[in-house]
């Protein structure tokens, strides 16, 4: 009967119909856009790397830029680790000083990275050839810049033993950028070759000829490094993302400042949440137009149809009954709004992305406006709450008329 | 045990609160009405009539005394009950219609059962008997104002007789029809009493109160001769 109602008063019905429908593609669209700009900040982190990673800094907690404090990573400390809940593995890390390759007529600088077998970072990234493994002695896993060096391919390059020249000076050009001690020639076998998107100067070496190639770099042992030195990071590896927190934790008790891209993540989260919030408060104010817009239509119907509201009453219409024939009116407001809003939001999104792709034909870039079905479904529902709450008072007014008086009212 | 009164009023008053006076529209009705009977209201405007339908009817309720309805104490019944007072127990038929120009005749006469939970075919079905019974079949599917005068009112009947009401009340129902008319709905209503319905009727003229089978005679908000 309300739907009679809602066809009699069609251009009113039609006008706050399509306030309710603005004011929800507002919202759709606002909130369309911070998520779309969130999935293209959280896809570029995941690209970076594993979220159940801990990496341990020799450094104390709180360790930023110049005022780190220095500390040292023994196996002391990887054991304590090892039985903290949640952790799945400890991968201890050295890095040797830098050094070059000298190689195919062109000097290459790199940086021998001792890692053990099945580190995070020497993980499904293989161009040729394999991982590092458990007993390798003298081996290297290189990238593909460096392998174009020695051989026509990275494929080639698999078997040839090449020269690593750790310490010493190393130059780019004829600048000196860095480099210790008194350089030492040590021969490696490529064992593999990875994507050199990963890293252009990482070598890939077992953790134990780091070791041995740091100390002689510096005329000590390898124990007295493990010791004395430490390790240059650990890589901790949780059971689960969600766990990262509790790692973290552990990590900070035991002295040392950590940095997990989980972490990072959860900052972008928190900071997301909060512009999302705005940009739907900016459409909530659209809604709230078009909340008052259906209040005043609904004012103006109760208003007009007082008479029939008597002769309804007179025949049997309970006050519960009339105040569900008006919210119903409200809500019809409310549905067709927010469904045509959707529609409106989604097809305006959509012709904005393809306007943007149109633009900048060559970059193809990711969609900026994404609507979710939870996004959908919270917009339907957020446009039905509306109109029934500014249904709601007029609603009541309708109900709460005297039948008599309404009988009377010409 | 007797089946109830279908009217039992007892020191019946309404009284409202005009500026610092106080008008006494009912001021202690005392009265009964037997099932089956054809009652007529009469008194000149003012007298308290159409407040005593009023009371009866559920529209409106009393300030003092007691009113039974069918055996039911209307005092004691919140604003759902009594809502539902008068979609099944009265049924009521006004002077101006009071008939809904939106909707077709049919769906006026049902309506009184949308607020009773019957089903849509069901209470369309019930209204084009009722319609056929009063004989206005044909005038089913129109809109009101379509409808001559007579037609609305035996329209408006129909309404009033769909929930099967224990008493059905008219308040000055020839008020706005021609005299043809206003003898045909009275006619209409001495079959609905033959048929042993309760029917009580408000009027201020004497001709048409004279079909009924007693006349209650008001002043001043008080019967004076049952």
């Amino acid at each position: 009967m309300s739907l009679g109602n809602y066809g009699r008063a069609r251009l009113r019905s039609a006008l706050t119909t399509a306030g309710v429908a603005i004011g929800t593609a507002l919202v759709v669209l606002l909130i369309a856009l911070a998520t779309g700009a969130e999935d293209n900040v959280r896809r570029s982190i995941f690209s970076i790397g594993d979220l159940r990673l801990v990496t341990v800094q020799p450094f104390q907690p709180g360790a930023n830029g110049l005022s780190a404090v220095p500390r040292t990573i023994t196996d002391d400390t990887v054991a304590k680790l090892k039985v903290v809940a949640h952790v799945d593995g400890v991968y201890r890390q050295f890095d040797a000083p830098l050094g070059m390759v000298v190689e195919g007529g062109d000097d290459a600088t790199i940086r021998p990275q001792g890692i053990e077998p099945g580190a995070p970072v020497d993980r499904g990234d293989l161009l040729a050839g394999r991982h590092l493994e458990a007993g390798d002695r003298a081996v290297a896993v290189i990238p593909g810049n460096i392998a174009r060096l020695v051989a026509p391919n990275a494929g080639a390059a698999i078997g040839r033993t090449v020269t690593m020249r750790v310490g010493g000076a190393v130059k780019l050009g004829s600048t000196r950028i860095g480099g210790s001690g008194t350089p030492r020639d040590y021969g490696v076998k490529i064992v593999g070759v990875f994507d050199e998107q990963a890293s252009q100067t990482s070598f890939r070496i077992p953790l134990e000829d780091a070791l041995l190639a740091g100390a002689e770099n510096r005329g000590l042992t390898a124990d007295a490094i493990r010791q004395t030195t430490g390790y240059s990071g650990l890589a901790v590896e949780a059971d689960d993302s969600t766990n990262v927190a509790d790692i973290v934790r552990a990590v900070q008790e035991l002295g040392f400042s950590s940095f997990s891209l989980k972490q990072v993540v959860e900052q972008i989260d928190q900071g997301f949440g909060v512009f999302k919030g705005i940009l739907a408060g900016i459409g909530g104010v659209a809604l709230l137009v078009a909340a008052i817009g259906i209040a005043n239509t609904m004012v103006m119907s109760v208003l007009e149809r007082t008479r029939e509201i008597g002769i309804m009453k007179a025949v049997g219409a309970s006050p519960r009954d009339i105040r569900t024939l008006f919210l119903a009116e409200a809500a019809y407001v409310g549905v067709f709004g927010g469904v045509l809003g959707l529609a409106l939001g989604l097809a305006g999104g959509q012709i904005i992305d393809r306007v943007i792709r149109q633009l900048n034909p060559r970059t193809n870039p990711a969609a900026i406006f994404v609507v979710g079905p939870d996004l959908a479904l919270g917009a339907l529902a957020l446009a039905l709450g509306v109109a029934l709450l500014a249904g709601f008072l007029p609603a009541r007014r309708a109900m709460r008329m005297s039948a008599l008086s309404a009988l009377r009212y010409e | 045990m007797n089946a109830p009164l279908a009217v039992e009023a007892l020191d019946l008053e309404r009284t409202y609160a005009s500026g610092h006076t106080t008008v006494a529209a009912l001021a202690g009705v005392t009265l009964a009405i037997q099932r089956g009977e054809f009652v007529a209201v009469m008194g000149p405007s003012g007298s308290g009539k159409s407040t005593l339908l009023n009371v009866v009817a559920g529209l409106e309720r009393p300030t003092g005394g007691t009113v039974r309805v069918d055996g039911e104490d209307l005092a004691r019944l919140d604003e759902e009950a009594l809502a539902r007072h008068r979609s099944r127990r009265v049924g009521m038929v006004f002077q101006a219609f009071n008939l809904l120009p939106r909707l077709h005749v049919v769906e006026n006469v049902a309506l009184p059962l949308a607020f009773a939970g019957v089903s849509v075919s069901e209470r369309l079905r019930r209204a084009r008997a009722i319609l056929e019974r009063l004989g206005m079949t044909a005038r089913a599917e129109h809109r009101t104002n379509e409808l001559s005068g007579g037609e609305l009112q035996r329209a408006a009947v129909a309404r009033a007789l769909i929930g099967d009401p224990a008493i059905l009340l008219a308040d000055e129902p020839t008020g706005n029809l021609d005299s043809a008319n206003g003898a045909a709905l009275i006619a209409l209503f001495e079959e609905l009493h033959a048929q042993s319905q309760t029917v009580l009727l408000v009027t201020h003229d004497a001709q048409i109160a004279a079909h009924a089978e007693r006349i209650i005679r008001m002043r001043d908000g008080r019967v004076v001769d049952v």
